[in-house]
């Protein structure tokens, strides 16, 4: 057999066994075996000693091409064999990821702290600060100083928790603003937020709720003023289509007052009428409002011809219950886990 | 309050304005609020009256017979009817084929046996008019036929509540709405008819009039009438206090009740003949007095009320309600007739402290017109008179306002340039004018000429400027801002523009004040307990004692009028209340499945900060209000996912929670110690400290004080409060903490890090069990000050092969110098401190 033929036929044998290799070890073998030091391709070599000067240059090239061959082959069925490798990885690490995530618990915010930074939020906007105050007050704080004077009706529209001799669970947050002035002087604006206390229990009513009052004291501060600040609120909170609408009322601490209804924001979700939240009307009563009562200037120490202001109030609460549409009162003071859950 | 809007009808007439409904939408606009508008007819349309003209036995049922009835009109109806007590002739109410009757029941053209019923003959019952009745109702003989029924019983009426605002007392009669309609509508107001009496001032009476207290008692006006016959009241009467939910007593009493609906004036008749000593008098009550009142019940007087008194006794409680011995029977003849001013501070004293809220004290509170005295009991005497006869005898009266009362109040300055600057609007002169005209106000222009052509004023400038006067029944008015709301509600609150306030200075910052740190920070730690994955909860700051004790705390803070034995006291820790939370969210949990409870309550406590609960001063209470961090958790250490990876929550997950809270708001200062350290520490942490587990809890020390704990419900409290679950405990004093905290406008300031190589050493020690890996961490950051910078406990171990009662503690220490690298022979040296220091004070052996 010539050397070319022993070249062919080493070369098919080669590239025959690369392809049929079980592993890349084997394939390895394979290399060694033919392209190798000692392999058999260059065995063959050793013996172009013997061929012609002719045929050897012809040789040379046969050879080069036939370890090329083998070592395409070999390098072929490599990527074969890694990538079956790879495959085989792949199906071994396989994990179940639908598992449930190591998931740590989710907590969160009271709907009532929620919907109170909701609302400081959009008044500070308007450049409103926060003060708070104690919620055991003075019997003077929370009605004399906000013109509501012992043996006065209007204490009836609050029934008030007594603790002792001039002492009140307070009632409203107006003593903080009350506060609020007598320890600072004018321009005021002021946001008051804080749980207040009435004698009240029943679906509707709870003895402890919260409240956040404002109070806006500046030279020519005017109704229209109130009205404008009230407007951008509720169309903040609720959407800038809403409407507020202001109706004569009574508040002691203030002069003109007013209730303030805005435009039922969920009436859009029930176009045929029969809105369960405002009944039907159209409209929902959230705020007490009004111009500051020269009362409270004077009782605050300022010089109440100087200056006017307007001050609102309104339950938090009532707010939440909106906002996230819970229908009773009561399970907002429950502590109940499946309840709380569910703002997070 | 209710209004009959028939009857109001009878002072203004709203037939060209529109319905009770409308009149309702415009007292709403004007700041008197509707609560309810009840039609009384409603259910008893297409209800009338129809006779009987035949009956005849149903053909089919022995229990029912065939009525023709006929309403007047039209072809005589059948009706089948189960009843029997009538009889042809009988004149009965017929509910007509599509009556909708107010107990509910729709009549419709129905067969019964056979038989078609075109309507149904009603009972009382059956018309909501009596609770029990039998048979049908059977109408007086002569009742015209075909009327409706609604019209027979005086029932075509609509009735108004009405929510009066306590400054509005001269809206709290008939009259006294119909007159706020006249202002805003310009219809005329019709005065009813009465015969003016002319009232002496300390004049001869039978009944002498005195007044002891013009405080209490500023005006008391007084008729003695004679020949008077008390009996029922008319109809028209009956009806008129019925529709407004008054029931009817005698013609006298009702006669005082229509007059107190009318005007507004409480008035009160007595019988002449049981005043003792031919004088009554108004003074102040002395302390104990008795007096039976007309409700039968027996009052005694503190001192502070004002009464009624005759030579012998008390005879009513002025303002409130009359006593019973004067009381007029149907025996009267000779009656003193009462109308007077009280003070309304005194009647509201007294009728709060006797718990009689009456429709009188109820307007006495608020105020009654001080000039509609004469009227009102001119009215009065007339009235009886139309409806009792008798004859006046007397008509005196006691003022301490002088003969007659102004019928104007003070004279308030306005200027219509007010009216842009306090409202934000525009309103002419002219314009103000008539509305202050139109609510009964006297109006002088300042400035303007005056009849001898002269000007009252400064000639220039005067454009707009106005004094009202305004009535003396608008005891509301006295200052220009009530004037703006005058003119406000009447021009609309709608018309009222929105402007953006304006800014005339730099307002005072309230954001450096301790309050809005305070909020800032309660902020910040809420979000912080978030994080942590708890839940926020707000609980009701009232607890029982009974509840309370349970823990073995109590409150120092008592409602002195609480709402129920569950809400006496506030409370002193926010454990109570959120453990309570904890076992109401296990009662409702069924199965297997463990749940997690993980809920957290940033508030105040109470406890008493002075000698009593007392005001001291306009702003001290004697009552400190203690904020608390309290925590509490059960369950899982996460949400529930394989059963293999889900872990119980441990010591070291709860106090996680603090120390995550403690590192991101930069608390300085805050350790936390075992329990058995701080024994003998006090501090606001004090009074919780048997709610814990000793072994399995630790104090949180701020400085030297004892501020809170950590850890395991203590097992006595856990056996006696029968609770299923392991629980973890926390509670620390916020006022403690907050203190500690970096302030929310300071912020973490850069700390370089150098770049120079730290060295670890790892040590494996052998120490007693009783030794705590902080105590371990702590000498040995002490040891190689400062050279040490991190001190980890990072293994554990008890069991073999370590002895009894030891423990292997595997410790790694990390040195590092920010400005340099370390020898190695600094570390030897450093390693070989702590070596000598924890053999020192442990006894510690390296392993």
């Amino acid at each position: 057999m010539s050397i070319l033929e022993k070249l062919i036929q080493l070369e098919s044998e080669a590239v025959s066994k690369a392809e049929s290799a079980s592993g890349l070890e084997a394939l390895d073998q394979i290399r060694i075996q033919y392209l190798g030091k000692k392999g058999s391709l260059s065995e063959v070599l050793k013996g172009l000693g013997s061929a012609s000067p002719e045929e050897r240059p012809k040789i040379g090239a046969a050879a080069n091409l036939a370890k090329a061959k083998v070592e395409a082959a070999l390098e072929a069925k490599k990527v074969k064999l890694e990538g079956l490798a790879l495959e085989q990885r792949l199906a071994t690490e396989q994990i179940d990821t639908t598992v449930l995530a190591r998931q740590a618990h989710l907590g969160a915010l009271h709907p009532i702290t929620q919907t109170t930074q909701k609302l400081i939020k959009v008044f500070s906007r308007l450049g409103f600060d926060v003060v708070t105050g104690p919620e055991v007050e003075t019997e003077f704080l929370n009605f004399e100083a906000v013109n509501i004077p012992a043996d006065h009706p209007a204490r009836d529209m609050q029934d008030t928790f007594f603790l002792g001799p001039g002492v009140v669970l307070r009632t409203h947050t107006s003593a903080v603003q009350m506060r609020a002035m007598r320890s600072k002087s004018w321009p005021i604006r002021v946001l008051c937020p804080g749980a207040v206390f009435r004698c009240d229990d029943d679906a509707t009513h709870s003895p402890m709720f919260h409240q956040i009052e404002g109070l806006w004291v500046d030279r020519q501060v005017r109704m229209s003023d109130l009205k404008g600040t009230l407007e951008f609120f509720a169309k903040e909170l609720f959407g800038s289509s809403t409407q507020i609408r202001l109706r004569p009322s009574y508040f002691p601490f203030v002069e003109p007052g007013a209730e303030v209804d805005v435009s039922c924001p969920f009436c859009k979700k029930n176009p045929k009428g029969g809105c369960k939240v405002c009944k039907g009307s159209g409209w929902l009563e959230i705020l007490g409002a009004g111009m500051v009562h020269p009362k409270l200037f004077q009782m605050a120490g300022y010089e109440a011809t100087e200056i006017s202001g307007f001050a609102f109030g309104l339950g938090i609460e009532r707010i939440a219950m909106l906002m996230y549409g819970i229908p009773d009162l009561r399970l907002m003071f429950r502590g109940d886990m499946r309840f709380l859950k569910q703002f997070a | 309050m209710k209004i009959s809007y028939r009857w109001l009808n009878e002072y203004i007439n709203l037939s060209s304005f529109g319905d009770a409904f409308k009149v309702g939408e415009l007292l709403t606009a004007r700041g008197i609020e509707i609560e309810d508008i009840q039609d009384l007819s409603k259910g008893f349309e297409k209800v009338v009256s129809a006779k009987i003209l035949e009956k005849t036995q149903h053909p089919q049922a022995d229990r029912l017979s065939l009525c023709q009835v006929s309403t007047g009109t039209g072809a005589p109806l059948e009706v089948v009817c189960g009843a029997q007590n009538m009889k042809a002739g009988d004149i009965v109410a017929l509910a007509q084929i599509g009556a909708d009757l107010p107990n509910g029941l729709k009549i419709v053209q129905s067969k019964i046996r056979g038989s078609t019923s075109n309507g149904m003959l009603c009972s009382l019952e059956e018309l909501c008019l009596a609770t029990e009745s039998e048979g049908i109702w059977i109408l007086p003989p002569g009742t015209e036929l075909g009327l409706p029924v609604s019209k027979i019983l005086g029932r075509e009426d609509v009735v108004l509540t009405l929510k009066v605002t306590s400054n509005r007392a001269d809206c709290l009669s008939h009259f006294g709405i119909a007159r706020e309609i006249a202002s805003a509508t310009g219809l005329a107001l019709k005065e009813p008819k009465y015969g003016p009496l002319k009232f002496v001032e300390n004049g001869q009476s039978p009944i002498q009039i005195g007044v002891n207290d013009s405080e209490a008692c500023p005006q008391f006006y007084g008729v003695v009438l004679d020949g008077v016959k008390v009996g029922p009241s008319p109809d028209w009467l009956i009806k008129k206090l019925e529709a407004i939910g008054s029931r009817s007593i005698n013609n006298v009493v009702d006669a005082t009740n229509f007059l107190m609906f009318e005007f507004g004036h409480p008035t009160h008749a007595y019988d002449a003949d049981r005043i003792v000593g031919a004088k009554i008098v108004a003074r102040l009550a002395e302390k104990g007095e008795k007096v039976r009142l007309l409700d039968d019940t027996e009052i005694e007087t503190a001192g502070t009320e004002v009464v009624i008194a005759d030579q012998t006794s008390v005879l009513g409680l002025a303002g409130v309600m009359g006593g019973g011995h004067s009381e007029v029977q149907a025996s009267s003849t000779r009656l003193f007739l009462e109308c007077a001013q009280f003070s309304p501070s005194l009647v509201r004293k007294a009728s709060s402290r006797l718990q009689k809220k009456t429709e009188a004290s109820h307007r006495f509170e608020r105020g009654v017109d001080p000039a509609g005295l004469p009227r009102a009991l001119s009215r009065l005497t007339s009235l009886i008179q139309e409806l009792a006869g008798g004859e006046v005898k007397s008509a005196t009266f006691v003022s301490s306002k002088g003969v007659t009362v102004g019928r104007e109040r003070k004279a308030i300055e306005f200027h219509s340039r007010y009216v842009t600057e306090f409202l934000g609007m525009t309103i002419s002169d002219v314009e103000i004018e008539r509305i202050f005209t139109g609510l009964d106000c006297r109006v002088e222009k300042i400035g303007a000429p005056t009849q001898s052509g002269t000007q009252s004023g400064n000639p220039s400038g005067t454009q707009g400027s106005f004094k009202v006067f305004p009535p003396s029944y608008r005891l509301d008015l006295s200052l220009r801002e009530d004037l703006a709301e005058e003119l406000a509600r009447s021009v609309g609150y709608d018309k009222i523009p929105s402007t953006v306030p304006a800014l005339t200075s730099i307002p005072t910052l309230f954001s450096e004040d301790e309050s809005a740190k305070k909020r800032d920070l309660v902020e910040s730690a809420k979000l912080q307990m978030v994080g942590a994955g708890y839940c926020e909860t707000v609980n009701l700051a009232f607890s029982s004692k009974k509840w309370l004790a349970e823990f073995g705390l109590s409150s120092e803070v008592k409602i002195l009028n609480p709402l129920s034995e569950e809400h006496e006291y506030l409370v002193s820790s926010l454990l109570p209340g959120l453990v309570q939370n904890v076992i109401e969210n296990w009662n409702h949990q069924f199965g297997s499945e463990v749940l997690s409870v993980r809920l957290f309550e940033l508030r105040p406590t109470f406890a008493l900060g002075a000698q009593a609960v007392a005001a001291v001063g306009e702003l001290e209470t004697g009552v400190a209000e203690n904020w608390k961090l309290s925590y509490v958790a059960s369950g899982l250490r996460n949400q529930p996912g394989l059963k293999a990876e889900d872990a119980v929550i441990d010591f070291y997950d709860f106090k996680a929670a603090f120390e995550r809270l403690v590192q991101n708001l930069g608390v300085r200062g805050v350790r936390l110690k075992a329990f058995q350290e701080v024994v003998s520490f006090e501090g606001p942490g004090s009074r919780i400290r048997h709610l814990f587990h000793p072994g399995q809890s630790v104090g949180v020390l701020a400085g030297r004080d004892l501020v809170g704990f950590i850890g395991m419900v203590h097992p006595k409290l856990s056996a006696s409060l029968k609770l299923r679950h392991p629980l973890w405990l926390a509670e620390v004093d916020w006022t403690a903490l907050r203190k500690l905290m970096r302030s929310p406008v300071e912020v973490a300031q850069y700390q370089p890090y150098g770049s120079f190589p730290s060295v670890e050493r790892d040590f494996a020690l052998l120490v007693s069990s009783s030794v705590q890996s902080d105590q371990v961490v702590q000498s040995a950051l002490k040891a190689a000050k400062p050279l040490a910078k991190t001190v980890r406990v990072f293994d554990i171990y008890k069991g073999k092969p370590v002895p009894e009662g030891m423990t292997s503690v595997a410790v790694r220490v990390i040195f590092l110098d920010e400005a340099r690298s370390l020898e190695e022979s600094e570390v030897e040296q450093a390693s070989a401190k702590i070596l000598q220091a924890w053999k020192k004070e442990f006894n510690a052996e390296l392993r």
